[in-house]
């Protein structure tokens, strides 16, 4: 829940003196943290760094460890390739392509955060009848709920994936009842759910039956082994 | 083109009402397509007359159409008649309750009582009609009040003449050519009629012969009225002519009057009920004159006229114009669409929502959230999007993203493409992942198929496992104790099963007959 506890994006540390530093590096360590600086807020692998610096992997294993206890430089995930070891300069924060944006968190896409997010924007759009994302947004920042300020960007994608949920639907104004308050032409939102609550469950006639669900249908014949006369997925369908 | 689960279900069907030989018939006509009587036979290794009778019996039942092949060919002059199996009307058997609730609303008590001899015989003279109405009881039900009841469900246009014994069909087509309005000589080509519907359509009647009751249209073997001949007919063999035309009910209208059902309660449950009002209007003055059922747009009428036909209705009298106006815009009809004052309603696009919504439901339950968020995104757009960017646009994490989207491109669900990309010394691949609609929903509509059949297989499973229960007296099962406990056990599975499959056919009918 990192997002909520402040350690955002938009906190930044000041750039350290590049003359302190180089005075107490050796020149191995001085080759590979400039390498690293140069990279900026992409960083680099350890397999690239042993390319261009032509240095031995020990001394580059050894370098590394020096320089991450000096904190000069840190370990980043990237999300690109989560398994390798990727060092940035310590004062940069590491690039959207880098972390996944703003959804990840450690290499993982922090899904909780996102849930929670879109609940208190379909609460919010189901207590106003119809929003726009400005909207939203405002009403996102004013609130309190959350610790780190929402971006645009990320409002936008979690009204997109709303929509894709098919709770909300993206309409234009009319200008008329409900939506008096928005200018006409505007897009906005009005909740499908009808509580306000995300995945309403909605069930046609086949996804109402074992077979409409079942991931084995391809394989099911009449009179084979996977068949309706022995499916266990029938047989539970069935128990009364 | 039906896909095989089609046909195995409509097998079964044919299997359940008529029998292993009749079905055998029937599926090799499925399989090899028209066969003559001798065809038929050698396929089959069945006898002369076991064959003849399945024949007879599907014929009856209207499940298959004979007909004469003409090649023009002058040496040819053994003329040979043709079958021709009719997968639709075989299906329609299934919805015979719905047919039969559909006149219950519409008509009365004696309707439907007719439909339900036509459907249960295949087709019926006026005399067995009213044969059929005095069974069992004590005075005989006199012509006049079968006739009126006849008239009725014609008017309606539920019951229909039978078709023409032996129609001629060509082998032959004809490019049609349309000129379009401003343009020079410009020819569009339209889609030849499969043979199908070429059979179908040389043996049906004209609509004025096809509903008409009186005797004084009986056709000849060519099709054309008697004119000539009528008027010397005497009243009494009028009426015993009129006593001799074979009716039958009409599938097309039921189907007709089905689809603008759910056209309306689409409308309804996405807007609102005025909305659905006035399409209900519209579909209810223009359905006589609809070309076909499957029509994409609503005939064309003009406000004036859309407005005085919602008018007519209870729910309507309170709209007013700007309402219906409204209403109308709701529907697409936006200013910019309407041509010479007409307005025509998109019901192509309601439908393909329903099917859409449809096939959602499925890949949200079966393949949960995050699939079902991904499926729409490529539902809604048009074009291939790769995985990284779907995972982004979607929230989900990039490999659960192939790995979801592979499981929907093994189910045929998705269409894939691959695209070799190399970035220094390595090449991967990158994934582009798209909906190719049609033939997704050629794929739904033969697992709902699939599902049908399993459900009647079912059926007749649990009926076959407890005979035993079925067959005791109703008294004993008054009782309290393990005998009640399993009858009720068996009248919950049965409800469960059948209304399962009724509600499985409206997705059926939603998918192939709207």
């Amino acid at each position: 829940m990192t997002h909520l506890q402040g350690s955002s994006s938009s906190l930044k540390r000041k750039r350290q003196d590049l003359a302190i530093v180089s005075e107490s590096l050796t020149d191995a360590e001085r080759v590979l943290y400039n390498l690293i600086h140069s990279k900026k807020d992409m960083g680099i692998w350890t397999g690239d760094m042993k390319r261009e610096t032509n240095l031995p992997d020990s001394i580059v294993k050894k370098c590394l460890k020096l320089l991450q206890s000096k904190n000069l430089i840190k370990d980043v995930v990237n999300i690109q390739n989560k398994g390798r070891k990727h060092y940035m300069a310590a004062e940069f924060e590491p690039s959207k392509e880098i972390t996944g944006g703003d959804w990840y968190n450690q290499g993982r896409l922090d899904t909780e955060f996102i849930n929670l997010v879109k609940d208190v924007c379909l609460k919010y759009i189901f207590r106003q009848k119809v929003a726009t994302r400005d909207g939203v947004l405002e009403w996102s920042r004013k609130s309190g709920v959350f610790r780190v300020e929402v971006t645009t960007q990320q409002i936008d994608e979690i009204l997109r994936a709303l929509v894709l949920d098919d709770d909300i639907v993206e309409v234009k104004s009319t200008g008329f009842g409900d939506f008096s308050s928005v200018p006409v032409g505007r897009i906005c939102y009005i909740c499908k759910s009808k509580g306000g609550i995300r995945g309403e469950q909605k069930s046609g006639a086949m996804a109402s039956i074992p077979c409409g669900v079942c991931p084995r249908i391809n394989s099911c014949t009449p009179d084979g082994i996977i068949s309706p006369r022995t499916c266990v997925y029938y047989q539970k369908w069935l128990d009364f | 083109m039906v896909q095989q689960y089609g046909i195995k279900f409509a097998l079964h069907l044919i299997n359940k009402h008529f029998g292993n030989v009749v079905s055998k018939v029937c599926e090799n006509l499925f399989r090899r397509g028209l066969l003559t009587l001798d065809q038929l036979i050698q396929y089959t290794q069945l006898t002369k007359d076991q064959v003849k009778n399945s024949l007879l019996v599907l014929i009856q039942h209207n499940c298959v159409q004979p007909f004469l092949l003409d090649d023009d060919d002058v040496n040819n002059l053994k003329v040979r008649t043709q079958y021709l199996a009719l997968f639709d009307n075989i299906v329609h058997r299934l919805r015979f309750p719905k047919f039969l609730e559909t006149v219950l609303l519409r008509l009365d008590e004696e309707c439907v009582d007719i439909l339900d001899g036509l459907l249960r015989d295949g087709r019926l003279t006026l005399k067995q009609m009213v044969d059929r109405a005095s069974q069992g009881k004590e005075n005989t039900v006199t012509t006049k009040v079968v006739r009126e009841s006849l008239c009725k469900l014609l008017t309606a246009r539920f019951v229909e003449r039978c078709p023409a014994r032996e129609p001629v069909v060509s082998t032959s087509f004809k490019e049609t050519t349309i000129r379009k309005r401003g343009v020079k000589s410009a020819k569009i080509f339209e889609t030849p009629k499969t043979l199908e519907q070429r059979v179908l359509e040389a043996a049906m009647p004209g609509d004025a012969i096809r509903f008409s009751l009186t005797a004084d249209t009986v056709l000849n073997v060519d099709g054309e009225k008697k004119s000539d001949d009528v008027q010397m007919n005497s009243v009494e063999e009028n009426v015993v002519e009129e006593e001799q035309i074979l009716w039958r009910a009409n599938f097309e209208e039921f189907i007709r009057h089905l689809r603008h059902k759910v056209l309306i309660e689409n409308v309804r449950s996405q807007h609102d009920d005025g909305t659905a009002t006035v399409l209900s209007a519209v579909l209810e003055a223009t359905k006589t004159v609809e070309k076909n059922v499957k029509m994409e747009n609503s005939v064309p009428l003009s406000l004036d006229t859309i407005t005085t036909e919602v008018m007519k209705t209870d729910t309507g009298r309170a709209l007013t114009i700007d309402r219906i106006k409204a209403s109308l815009s709701q529907l697409g009809c936006s200013s910019s669409s309407v041509v010479d004052d007409l307005y025509s309603i998109d019901l192509k696009k309601i439908i393909e929502q329903a099917r859409n919504e449809d096939v959602e439901s499925i890949v949200l339950k079966r393949y949960g959230n995050d699939a079902y968020r991904m499926f729409r995104l490529l539902s809604k757009g048009s074009s291939f999007l790769d995985t990284d960017k779907i995972a982004a646009c979607t929230l989900v994490e990039s490999k659960k993203a192939l790995k979801f989207l592979t499981q929907l491109w093994n189910d045929n669900y998705l269409h894939m493409e691959t695209v070799p990309v190399v970035t220094g010394r390595r090449s991967s691949d990158i994934f582009w992942w798209k909906v190719n609609q049609p033939l997704l929903w050629i794929n739904v509509l033969d697992e709902m198929y699939h599902a049908a059949l399993n459900l009647s297989i079912k059926m007749a499973d649990e009926q076959k496992k407890n005979e035993e229960v079925l067959n005791v007296p109703k008294h004993k099962l008054k009782e309290p104790g393990p005998l009640q406990k399993e009858y009720k056990r068996l009248l919950n599975v049965w409800l469960l099963l059948g209304s399962s499959l009724m509600k499985l056919d409206d997705a059926l009918m939603l998918f192939h007959d709207f």
